[in-house]
């Protein structure tokens, strides 16, 4: 459980992690959009070159993000390998009943990889340099407009800070419950899938039970502290831009009009 | 049963840029039907190594023995079930484990794990409920209706209930009053003066000096020292360096110290302190 | 003496249980002391804190907290004048950072950020804790993250601290030093303390000491009357302190002096009675 790379902050200090985490926030999606612009050899590997300089200078070792690709391996295989043969052409190199194996669908396939690997290195690379408060912060800052309709964008934000806070805790207790159990002689992963489902009651329950408890004993020591619904609060933590986010900005412009001039018609 | 650890190393997250390290190096020998405490500072590694005892974690490297059971780094999860039948572990905080609706069926759902009859299952939590001081009364009510007390001590019954041969304690009176506290450690010392072995994980150095014969002291994921609580507690270098805090007794016998009182060996209980006292006084 | 808190037959039955874990009960809590509420897990002692808080309403009686009736009315600001520290250090860390947290009552006043600066940035001087700003609290130890707890309600400067149980899941390094902080705290400035625990050591430390079995007040009376009550302490669920039991098991051949001593006492008149042999 703990192995998951993707969505996990990692401290440390480069100008990536200096960058204002809405502009950060932003430009993660916006760049995951052009990947889709790519189409020929030069912006697939204009794109790759982007973002590996992106890693070199965010100062996090490459090992971070190729084992970010670990849990997503089975949807990038199969998707590789769909390519792969099933890849219709004119003249293929080889030819087997519903399979075709052709330079195309050789190319589609290589492209197809790397735009998996742009995809998840670019949002590791997000999560691993930004905190999930900053997170929550952004899209707290992103959904104000909303507002204007009612939407409490306040209480949301608040809502999925604390969330994010207490996915560790949930973690660990997860963990010593199912250690508990497991010493109790709760076999998991053992039988066939009613064995499995079952073997899974003596973690839910308790899970529930101590969330319950942890939510309750959160929301008095809240309300202790004077918490109301949101309204009227004041804000500690403010997000500051720069000078280095507007030059964030320009290099993305830079990339896109790069991206158009090199991409085939 | 003898567990025997043969340099075990434990290290998290192993081949990652996160790699941390849990056990090192780690050789110890915890004896038969003995009670044996394990202290040292939170985060030092007791969890850890005890968690090696029944396969809930396995060694990086090296080998635990427990009886003639063999765990390594190789040691895949199947066919675990007879060594965690006779290691029972009571967690701290147990009560957190606790999911049945009645208490005698959570008491019975360990033992029936492992292959107990459900006619045996139910005597045994029926044998328990007692041992645990709640009356049998208690068997049919939801387990999430008792207090925190009560919860704890169902728990126990549950791990107790698959009649483990050895027990280990993860601070099990944790957030307990004294009362509670001391009843619940007298238990277990009739367990193992009934020929179980105990291994207790503990900040409480009165509980170590009262109830337990060998102490294990870990610093810094490595076994610092072994042997009688009474040598331990009178070794000036692990005080010295802040590892270990001393019981009650032998603090109180340091301030008389600094009168004209002497003790070549500090006493660790009470009882000891007192019976010097008088001697010291009455005597010379 | 001034009353800051006065509780006058106060009852409260939680919805699932038959019994009443309040029952009619009455208090006077005095300006500036430092009291400990003891009894038995399941005694009421983190109930009637709760109640002075305003955090679930008693079936009968009134709670006066600083001249104000504990209603729907003065609900906010009456826990504004109280910081209540809880015993579970993980289930009372609101923020995403210590400092974060240490903001939270802030925010929840509206107090203007450049004074919250300056206020987060005070309270973690006081408990310590300022070279720890921007962790997160899952790097922090048990009793590090009791101390920013006590900063978070600092911050916001109340009368009265309530701890609840705060030490009890902490190792006796963590224990220590939250006891340490509280001490200090407690001479520095002009606070009332209530202390709700099962530790008899912690209690030394408060001028007094009221014991609650089944929700009622069953003794209230300074430190060492209480301890004098001995060995029956643990009908109260407490333990005897420790020089009470050398005293008592020394009492059979030494003579010493009637009633409860303190452990520098009793060092003393063992000493007295050694060098006169």
């Amino acid at each position: 459980m703990n192995k998951l790379i993707l969505g996990r902050y990692l401290p440390g200090d480069s100008i990536i992690y200096r960058l204002d985490p809405r502009g950060k926030f932003l430009i993660t999606f916006y760049f995951i959009g052009i990947v889709f612009l790519a189409n020929n050899v030069a912006s697939y590997g204009f794109l790759l070159l982007f973002v590996l300089f992106a890693v070199y200078i965010s100062k996090i070792n490459l090992g971070f993000f190729i084992k970010g690709l670990r849990p997503m391996l089975w949807l990038i295989l199969f998707t590789v390998l769909l390519q792969l043969f099933f890849t219709p052409s004119e003249n293929p190199l080889w030819h087997w009943g519903i399979f075709t194996l052709s330079t195309d669908g050789m190319r589609i396939a290589a492209y197809i990889f790397i735009r998996f690997v742009l995809i998840i290195f670019i949002s590791t690379l997000l999560t691993l340099t930004t905190t999930p408060i900053e997170i929550s912060d952004s899209i707290e800052s992103i959904l104000k407009p909303l507002k204007v309709i009612k939407f409490p964008v306040t209480q949301v934000a608040l809502m999925l800070s604390i969330a994010l806070r207490f996915v560790p805790l949930l973690i660990d207790e997860t963990t010593k419950i199912m250690d508990a159990q497991r010493a109790r002689g709760v076999d998991f992963g053992e039988g066939g899938i009613m064995q499995r489902i079952k073997s899974f009651v003596p973690i839910l329950i308790p899970l529930f039970v101590s969330s319950f408890s942890i939510a309750y004993d959160l929301a008095i020591a809240m309300e202790s502290r004077g918490y109301k619904d949101g309204e009227g609060r004041s804000k500690y933590r403010v997000l500051s831009w720069s000078k280095r986010d507007y030059m964030a900005l320009v290099v993305m412009l830079l990339i896109t009009i790069i991206l158009l001039f090199i991409r085939s018609y | 049963m003898e567990i025997i650890f043969k340099n075990v190393t434990h290290s998290y997250e192993a081949n990652s840029p996160l790699e941390g390290l849990g056990l090192d190096d780690v050789s110890l020998t915890i004896h038969d039907k003995k009670f044996t405490a394990i202290v040292g500072k939170t985060g030092s590694g007791k969890s850890t190594l005890v968690r090696h005892i029944n396969a809930l974690l396995k060694p990086t490297s090296g080998t635990i023995l427990v009886g003639d059971r063999e765990i390594t780094p190789e040691t895949n999860n199947k066919n675990l079930k007879p060594l965690r039948k006779n290691v029972g572990m009571v967690f701290q905080f147990p009560e957190s484990q606790l999911f049945e609706d009645t208490v005698e069926k959570d008491i019975m759902f360990g033992p029936m794990n492992f292959g107990m009859s459900e006619a045996d299952a139910k005597k045994s939590a029926h044998k328990m409920i007692e041992l645990v001081g709640l009356g049998k009364e208690y068997l049919d009510k939801s387990p999430f209706d008792l207090s925190g007390g009560q919860m704890r001590r169902v728990a126990i019954a549950g791990v107790l209930a698959s009649e483990p041969e050895t027990i280990i304690l993860d601070e099990p009176t944790a957030g307990l009053d004294p009362v509670g506290r001391k009843e619940i450690m007298d238990l277990f010392k009739n367990l193992q003066e009934q020929g179980r072995t105990i291994i207790l994980i503990t900040h409480n150095m009165d509980d170590v000096a009262n109830y337990a014969e060998e102490m294990v002291v870990i610093h810094d994921a490595k076994v610092k020292a072994v042997g009688k609580p009474k040598d331990i507690f009178n070794d000036r270098s692990l005080l010295t360096d802040d590892i270990l805090t001393l019981p009650r007794s032998a603090v109180f016998a340091q301030r008389l110290a600094k009168k004209n009182f002497s003790f070549p060996q500090l006493p660790i209980t009470i009882s000891e302190l007192t019976t010097e006292i008088k001697r010291q006084v009455h005597g010379d | 003496m001034e009353n800051i808190i006065s509780i006058k037959d106060v009852t409260y039955t939680y919805p699932e249980s038959k019994k009443p874990a309040i029952n009619r009960l009455s208090l006077d809590i005095y300006r500036n002391e430092w009291l400990s509420i003891v009894g038995k897990n399941g005694s009421g002692k983190s109930t009637l804190a709760k109640l002075i808080d305003g955090l679930i309403e008693s079936e009968t009686g009134t709670i006066i907290v600083d001249g104000q009736e504990v209603n729907e009315k003065n609900i906010w600001e009456i826990r504004s004048k109280i910081g209540i520290v809880f015993q579970n250090p993980d289930h009372q860390f609101v923020g995403a950072t210590v400092e974060d947290d240490v903001a939270f009552g802030l925010e929840n006043q509206g107090i203007p950020r450049d004074e919250m600066v300056k206020e987060v940035d005070a309270a973690l001087k006081m408990v310590d804790m300022q070279d720890y700003k921007t962790r997160d609290p899952q790097s922090l130890s048990g009793g590090q993250k009791q101390r920013v707890a006590i900063a978070g309600v600092l911050a916001t400067k109340p009368s009265i601290i309530i701890m609840d149980e705060s030490t009890s899941m902490l190792d006796p390094n963590g224990r220590k030093t939250v006891l340490d902080l509280v001490k200090q705290l407690r001479e520095e400035q002009n606070m009332t303390i209530i202390s709700i625990t099962h530790d008899i050591e912690e209690t030394e430390l408060s001028e007094r000491i009221v014991v609650l079995r089944d929700g009622e007040v069953v003794q209230k009376a300074d430190p060492k009357a209480i301890y004098d009550i001995g060995r029956k302490l643990t009908n109260y669920g407490l333990e005897e302190p420790f020089s009470s039991q050398v005293a008592y098991l020394l009492k059979d051949e030494l003579k010493l002096p009637e009633g409860y001593l303190n452990e520098e006492e009793l060092i003393e008149n063992i000493w007295k009675l050694s060098s006169k042999m």
